[in-house]
């Protein structure tokens, strides 16, 4: 990782036979809250809202994070409003870097609010994790075209975000996604009329019900909206009578040898259909973490 | 039978010795200009030629899935859509042609399995990575039967199809072969997004997209644009492979989705 002091180390380990926050250290302009209260006390999950002063990243500066999910433990990070990324000054990135561990039988949930970049913005994001064979990590990566309300749309310079998560020392899952103006066609002429572009990665055998489940309904939501062009292949002639595309286009594959793992890769028109679909597809976690992801707030 | 027997064991002696001679002279002469360029010409132009049957015309690289849900509808859109699949091509994958052609020893079967494991890890969608696995395999087994004369790339199949955990991803693959065969590693890189455009505008026309000759002409045009993007994504190290075209490829994961369907990705 770029940094070598983290900005923020968070520690859960098994205290007494509960998941339990031992080490919790964050700096300017990073936050940590722990609150005591998510879910039933009978639910064995530590939750942590990370924050940054102001709400965002400013040109420059650089938001680290270490997380350590020790054996048999539950933790789920996430945010309370979706990331800013402020314009850039010159070619200055805003970064944020995270590096996790989770141990065996633990689950970490990885769940925050869209990154939104606005315009000229400059976002690096890198993720690694460090998992065993029954790790369980649920992690959502996702971003929004930036203030689309109010006409700024894919209007941001460059964005990267990298995901790596590894099994002992052999690569499991190896995404990024780099997105900048400089190709033949802008960013907004690629993404058409979304606005959202998520991923949700469900590894480890925990959440194996989950993951199937998932991947059914994907598939029969996707599945009623795919029809090839009007019969004999001639294609829709006028402008008007072309057929509307999915409003929310979503995919899911397993990942991993033994398919241990999968990832849904999600495009959506609006930021609310996208919490929509991840309210719905997650809302089986609240048995694990007490409470369910995205809920309606 | 008697009679005749001699004569067919004597001329495959013949062949045999002059086989020999041609192999022990091509690793020696291979960097010398001349008359051996122009047999590796031949070599080159039979990797992009479309007769090879490596099995790339079973793909529409998204092509239909993105037709199938309205992303594609017409020529235009198709052009934006070729441009995109290049561009990720380019920045997903030409790194992994780069260094399987660049590699420090090109026979070293360790260093290449370790570059097919990480493009399995790096490519998530299920229907990309098995399309991959499928023409990387089929490739691999044609060039060792097609270029006899290159002992190396029946040597390191069989070696690796003694491994575990071996996907014969397609970019790796072609890399391997186009360094053994003597492309440069630009050369490689620029014909793999030869290739790359060449399979999606068959896909166009078996779509009924476009024409046969407009879609020429339309690989005639976007030359410089794919052009643009190998002078932009050549000679990059694996650790810089990036996907660029989140819509499409959330798009393309839905192919198996899809009720009725011409291609297998």
């Amino acid at each position: 990782m770029a940094t070598p002091t983290p900005m923020g180390a968070v520690r859960v380990e098994r205290v007494r036979g509960r998941s339990a926050l031992t080490r919790c250290f964050a700096r300017y302009p990073l936050k940590l809250i722990a609150p005591s209260r998510v879910g039933p006390s009978s639910c064995d999950a530590v939750w942590l809202y990370a924050l940054t002063y102001g709400g965002g990243i400013v040109s420059g500066d650089t938001v680290s994070c270490t997380v350590s999910v020790g054996d048999g433990c539950t933790a789920a990070i996430t945010t309370q409003a979706s990331t800013k990324v402020y314009k850039a000054v010159g070619s200055k990135c805003s970064e944020q870097l995270l590096e996790a561990r989770v141990g065996e039988d633990a689950l970490l949930a990885v769940i925050p609010d869209p990154v939104t970049c606005f315009s000229t913005a400059r976002y690096h994001q890198k993720q690694v994790f460090h998992v065993s064979v029954n790790s369980n990590l649920v992690l959502v990566d996702w971003f929004t075209s930036g203030r689309y309300e109010s006409g700024e749309r894919w209007d941001f310079s460059f964005y990267k975000s990298v995901n790596h998560i590894f099994l002992g020392d052999q690569p499991l899952f190896i995404d990024s996604t780099l997105l900048e103006q400089s190709s033949s066609y802008s960013i907004a002429e690629r993404m058409r009329e979304y606005n959202v572009v998520a991923m949700v990665v469900l590894l480890g055998p925990k959440l194996r019900d989950i993951q199937d489940k998932m991947q059914d309904e994907v598939r029969k939501l996707m599945s009623g909206q795919l029809r090839p062009p009007t019969a004999g292949g001639s294609l829709y002639t006028t402008r008007s009578q072309r057929p509307r595309r999915p409003p929310l286009v979503a995919s899911c594959s397993p990942f991993g040898r033994t398919g241990t793992g999968m990832v849904a890769r999600v495009a959506a028109v609006s930021t609310e259909l996208a919490y929509i679909f991840l309210r719905h597809h997650l809302a089986a976690l609240e048995p694990f973490l007490g409470a369910p992801p995205y809920a309606a707030s | 039978m008697e009679p005749g027997s001699p004569a067919p064991k004597k001329s495959r002696l013949v062949h045999s010795a002059d086989c020999e001679m041609e192999e022990a002279q091509a690793p020696s002469s291979s960097n010398a200009a001349g008359g051996v360029n122009q047999s590796l010409h031949w070599t080159q132009w039979q990797i992009l030629d479309s007769i090879l049957p490596t099995g790339g015309f079973a793909h529409s690289y998204g092509l239909e899935a993105a037709m199938q849900s309205r992303v594609v509808n017409d020529q235009e859109d198709l052009r934006s859509f070729v441009v995109q699949v290049l561009d990720s091509a380019g920045s997903l994958l030409l790194p992994f042609v780069h260094c399987a052609c660049a590699g420090k020893s090109p026979g070293d079967a360790a260093a290449w399995a370790k570059l097919d494991r990480l493009l399995d890890a790096t490519l998530t969608n299920e229907v990309a990575r098995k399309a991959s696995a499928a023409q990387g395999s089929a490739l691999l087994r044609v060039a060792a039967s097609v270029f006899a004369e290159v002992p190396a790339l029946q040597e390191l199949r069989r070696t690796l199809l003694g491994s575990k955990s071996v996907s014969f991803h397609h970019a790796p693959v072609f890399g391997l072969v186009c360094g053994l065969v003597g492309f440069d590693g630009e050369a490689a890189q620029r014909a793999y997004m030869f290739v790359t455009m060449r399979d999606v505008l068959s896909a166009a026309t078996r779509l009924n997209l476009i024409g046969p000759l407009a879609a020429s002409v339309l690989q005639h045009q976007l030359a410089p644009d794919a052009e643009r993007m190998v002078r932009k994504w050549r000679d990059r190290d694996v650790s810089e492979a990036s996907q660029t075209a989140p819509l499409l490829d959330a798009v393309q994961g839905c192919h198996a989705y899809m009720f009725s369907r011409l291609f297998c990705s």
